[in-house]
């Protein structure tokens, strides 16, 4: 076990601001942590070690396979050291910042509130308790379960035999946004999921759009809330929200009230997934307690021009103050200076060679750049479930709907030949 | 020279230049903001956004513009970029045209980076102005035909991922750097290569086809392109390739020669064999017609032999007395593909070398030893598969053998083993050929220690870096187990106290190097260690006014101090004193061999390596005597001689000590 503080001169800490315990390991979030001026250190496995060695990055090897005794001992480590809060940036360790947290603030409280993030089918028991709106769903065991449980859904919904089956959802217990989500329409699809795949949460579709937001929350309050418009699940995502998701904003917010006092949460940062079916009523999907996936940070970023790690930072550390969180976010939707969007590419052929942005694409005024890397394999692997998309195009421009046509016209083209 | 000339100003097209402007703006400020680690993860998206706006109309100066800034950014970090000073104008050319689209923007960025470190736009340590200017000068020679080859060159350019913004870049590097000069300039850096008679000429022959093909294209006369005053000299390297003799002159092809040799009478061969002979010793170069030549005449008219080889007494009594051997190596080595082992097998007879006794049946043995397949595919994969393995390796072995100072390192850290091969072909070449027949056949080689046996298969050390490839057939199978068996000898020696080189280099390269070895500084600190005395030694042992006239006997390995042009210490290099001895001008020079590919080099404070004009043989470099004494720092000698470093001359001790403190013993 090592560690070492950092003393970069460029961006000189403030001994009197908090501590930081990074968990997890994420250069992209290292990186704009190390600019800001809290004190931190990265706690990740030990494969991490050797680069954050020969970078001069304060780091604590830390092996994360399962919960149990020694995490008392990587608390108690932690705060010898001085750290007053752990922030995780991944799903998988958010119990063990939740773990952490009880000892570093004294508040056992904490790592009860962490499983409840971590197991889907708890956290959807407890809001169905709070009172938010669920969709149906159960546990399943084997697959067994789901053929009963897509009759059931497809008998209470009225269907006679041979209409097409309404699809349900699965979705892994403790996997990451789009990560072991799958579709089911018939039997057949059932035989398909893989047994590592079981247990899981199963879900009745909604008919509707879906979307998710970002809520930076200090003090049971929520400082910033941003939210983001799916232009299709899994392949693309802008912000801020079109005007007409942006009228949905005070149900959003009241919506995400409930969560603060149904999850008891004082601090920190939530992205909460909702439904909103035809009849107009909102549906809580589910909720992590860590930044989301497909760069809705960078975007953020792009249109409001702040750094959401900083402001992520300053919503955990026990010692920022209200004039610092008051100046640090920027004002929702009116000070966002246009639309960022991002397209996660996936190759559409069986067999691809290269790596070709399509010319549309290239020359559209919206587009700033990709971060796609040229094929390592001509085979492309057959996809089966949500996410493993090959990297994000960026878009940036004025106005929501030509950014939605935009990114649906995405999902026609080529990006590998 | 009009840039674009074929644009025609649209506003649309401004407005998207100024957009990818702004784009790249922001990505340079993300880049610099972002920290030394996270470099990469914003490096994908500046290139992108770079490649794209190489393709507007006033693209390339956009970028130009902001080269400093994205360089010190750190658009290069992390990767083969980041040391400008070991990239190769031959890879850089390569890169542009047959990377991927990072790795080609990532070129085209360090071509834009090359060309504002020469006009002074941009300020580096590493790199001098006038090196950016060679490199950039080597690189607009590789790629010539795209500046005066009108549209059949638009073919070309599509190879390139990145399109006609190639084609736009040389403009503008060519419109900057200036063409004139550059032929000039890269006529007199290829003779000067050449008199060092390297046995990789491949880069230097694709640079003169360059050269050809853009003095007779007939666009670059019609698009009144000048391409300066480039007769001097060129003619002649021109025609070594392409039209040594009367019967090739037009450059007819290899098929239509051989056809025309059977109408040709004898005093027409004759005259053919001697225009072969007069090229390849002018200019070290053999054109691929003359081992069509060859090979004609090794059938039934041998007698033409020791003209076409250009063979003086001692080389036509070798071969007089090895006729069938002769005749087989030609037939079996020496090809169009091979071309240039004429010339080490010319060279190779006139070292006499064939009269010691195992010359001749080792040579006869390795004409048919079987290759070990891994061998046989190595050998294919960098030389391709015109000829069987066996064919390039017999004639790399010519050519070690004939120019043992033309042996070099290629681009890889491997200077150890490449002295090793030159020495033991200059002193042992027996033994050379015996570990080549090792390498070939068992692909293995077996070196003692002090009484151990180290096999290369087995070793626990390994080098930390690639086996080269870019080196001659012999270097390529044998330096992989010389490299490995050297970093195994270093690993032995790991707990001994000093430079392991004075117990490695006399097991590692013959009972000929000396057993005492002294060195110039105190290996755990690097500092200074009794300096005077390390000097006074040296010049006692090995200046011939102090050692009672003795000559250098054996090559001797020894350690360079290599310093840059402003005497700055850049690292430790091992190299081979060859002999010390008065020039032409009374001058007491060392002369020894440099494994680097080019030993021509600018040490800094005056001392400019000479490679030709004051006494060396080809392939070797000079330095007088007290300027490589002040960058030496480890020698061998014989314990068992008397000598006498008393009697040394103070001022000359001074004159060493001044120069090495100057440059890189300074904090020493």
């Amino acid at each position: 076990m090592t560690t070492e503080l950092a003393s970069n001169q460029e961006n000189p800490k403030d001994p009197n601001k908090g501590y930081i315990a990074i968990i997890g390991w994420s250069l992209k979030a290292i990186d704009a942590i190390d600019r800001f001026d809290r004190r931190y250190i990265v706690v990740a496995p030990d494969w991490a070690e050797p680069y954050a060695k020969e970078h001069g990055i304060p780091f604590l090897k830390w092996n994360f396979d399962r919960l149990n005794e020694r995490s008392y001992e990587l608390a108690q480590t932690l705060q010898e050291m001085g750290v007053d809060v752990a922030i995780p940036l991944f799903e998988e360790v958010v119990e063990w910042a939740g773990a952490i947290n009880a000892v570093l603030l004294d508040n056992p409280r904490l790592l009860n509130q962490s499983m409840l993030f971590r197991d889907k089918s708890l956290m959807k028991r407890r809001a169905q308790l709070g009172g938010i709106r669920v969709g149906i769903f159960e546990e399943a065991r084997e697959r067994s379960d789901v053929i009963h449980f897509l009759k059931r859904v497809n008998q209470a919904l009225m269907k006679l035999d041979g209409d097409p089956n309404d699809p349900i959802h699965l979705k892994a217990f403790d996997m990451a946004g789009c990560l072991g989500h799958r579709v089911v329409h018939t039997p057949d699809d059932v035989e398909n999921i893989p047994d590592d795949e079981f247990p899981c949460l199963m879900e009745s579709h909604l008919d509707g759009f879906e979307f998710a937001c970002e809520a930076f929350i200090w003090n049971r309050k929520i400082q910033f809330l941003n939210i983001s418009e799916y232009v299709t699940l899994g392949y693309s995502v802008f912000v801020p929200a079109s005007p007409e998701m942006e009228k949905w904003r005070p149900q959003v917010e009241d919506e995400i009230n409930k969560l603060i006092e149904t999850f008891n949460i004082d601090f920190g940062f939530i992205h909460p997934e909702y439904f909103v079916t035809s009849d107009g009523k909102m549906h809580f999907g589910e909720v992590a307690y860590r930044p989301p996936g497909f760069n809705v940070f960078e975007l953020m970023e792009r249109t409001y021009g702040f750094n959401a790690y900083h402001g992520l930072v300053l919503m955990f550390d026990p010692k920022s103050t209200a004039e610092e969180v008051e100046a640090f976010f920027p004002r929702e939707v009116v000070d966002a200076t246009g639309y960022a969007g991002c397209f996660g590419v996936y190759p559409r052929r069986r067999v691809v060679s290269e790596l070709q942005i399509p010319e549309e694409t290239e020359n559209h005024e919206y587009f700033e750049f990709h971060e796609l890397s040229a094929p390592a394999e001509a085979k492309v692997p057959k996809r089966t479930a949500f996410g493993t998309h090959w990297g994000l195009a960026y878009f940036f421009g004025d106005n929501a709907e030509r950014m939605r046509e935009l990114l649906n016209r995405q999902e026609e083209l080529d990006y590998y030949v | 020279m009009a840039l674009n000339s074929d644009y025609t100003p649209d506003t649309s097209g401004m407005e998207h230049r100024h957009k990818l402007e702004g784009l790249l703006d922001a990505a340079i400020e993300r880049l610099e903001r972002a920290r030394h680690f996270a470099k990469a993860s914003h490096q994908t998206a500046a290139l992108d956004i770079t490649r794209r706006l190489g393709a507007q109309p006033g693209g390339v100066e956009a970028i130009y513009a902001r080269i400093g800034r994205l360089d010190t950014a750190g658009i290069f970090h992390g990767g083969d970029w980041e040391h400008p000073k070991s990239l190769q104008p031959g890879l850089a050319a390569n890169t542009l045209w047959q990377g991927d689209k990072i790795t080609a923007t990532l070129e085209y960025l360090n071509e834009l980076r090359f060309l504002a470190v020469a006009n002074g736009d941009l300020i580096r340590d590493d790199l001098t102005d006038e090196q950016a200017r060679h490199f950039l000068s080597q690189v607009l020679a590789l790629n010539l035909n795209i500046l005066f080859e009108g549209s059949s060159e638009a073919e070309r350019a599509q190879e390139s991922v990145l399109g006609t913004s190639v084609r736009t870049l040389y403009e503008f590097l060519a419109e900057r750097i200036g063409l004139e000069g550059i032929l000039d300039e890269l006529i007199a850096e290829i003779w000067r290569i050449l008199a060092q008679r390297p046995i990789q000429v491949d880069s230097v022959k694709a640079m003169i086809s360059q050269i050809a093909a853009c003095i007779y294209s007939e666009t670059a006369e019609l698009s009144g392109k000048s391409i300066g005053n480039a007769g001097m000299g060129a003619d002649r390297l021109i025609s070594a390739l392409f039209g040594p003799t009367q019967g090739c002159r037009e450059d007819p092809g290899l098929d239509a020669y051989y056809e025309r040799l059977s109408t040709m009478d004898a005093n027409a061969l004759a005259q053919e064999a001697s225009g072969f002979a007069r090229a390849m010793h002018d200019t070290g170069l053999v054109s691929p017609y003359h081992p069509v030549f060859l090979r004609f005449i090794a059938q039934d008219n041998m007698d033409l032999m020791p003209h076409a080889l250009g063979l003086s007494s001692t080389g036509q009594d070798a071969l007089n007395c090895y006729r069938d051997l002769v005749k087989n190596l030609v037939l079996e080595a020496i090809y169009p593909e091979t071309s240039q082992a004429a010339y080490g097998l010319a060279l190779l007879l006139e070292r006499g070398i064939l009269f010691m006794p195992p010359i001749a049946p080792g040579f006869w043995h390795f004409i048919s030893i079987p290759l070990a397949p891994s061998v046989e595919e190595l050998v294919s994969s960098v030389y391709g598969t015109a000829r069987p393995a066996q064919v390039f390796l017999l004639a790399g072995l010519l050519n070690v053998i004939g120019q043992p100072f033309g042996v070099g390192q290629g681009n890889n850290p491997t200077c150890q083993a490449a002295r090793a091969l030159s020495m033991w072909a200059q002193d042992e070449p027996a033994y050379l050929m015996q570990t080549v027949v090792w390498a070939a056949r068992d692909d293995e080689v077996v070196v003692h220690f002090e009484g151990q046996a180290i096999s290369s298969q087995n070793v626990q050390a390994l080098p930390p870096h690639l086996p080269p490839r870019d080196v001659d057939p012999v270097s390529l199978i044998v330096v992989p187990h010389l490299d490995r068996i050297y970093c195994e000898m270093g690993r032995l020696c790991a707990d001994r106290p000093g430079d392991p080189h004075q117990w490695i280099n006399r097991e590692f390269h013959g009972w000929w190097v000396g057993r005492g070895c002294r060195l110039a500084v105190d290996v755990p600190t690097g500092k200074l260690f009794d300096y005077e005395g390390f000097v006074r030694d040296f010049v006692a042992i090995y200046h011939p006014t102090y050692n009672r006239n003795r000559p250098l006997i054996h090559p001797q390995p020894a350690g360079i101090a290599v310093t840059d042009v402003r005497g700055r210490f850049v690292g430790w290099h091992a190299i081979t004193i060859t002999r010390v001895t008065l020039d032409l001008e009374h001058v007491m020079r060392v002369y020894f061999f440099n494994p680097n590919n080019d030993s021509g080099q600018n040490w800094g404070h005056d001392t400019v390596v000479s490679t030709q004009g004051n006494g060396e043989q080809y392939g070797e470099a000079s330095l007088p005597l007290e300027q490589f004494a002040s960058r030496l720092y480890l020698f061998h000698f014989d314990p068992q001689d008397q000598w006498t470093p008393q009697a040394v001359s103070s001022e000359l001790v001074d004159e060493i000590t001044r120069r090495a403190r100057e440059s890189w013993a300074e904090h020493r």
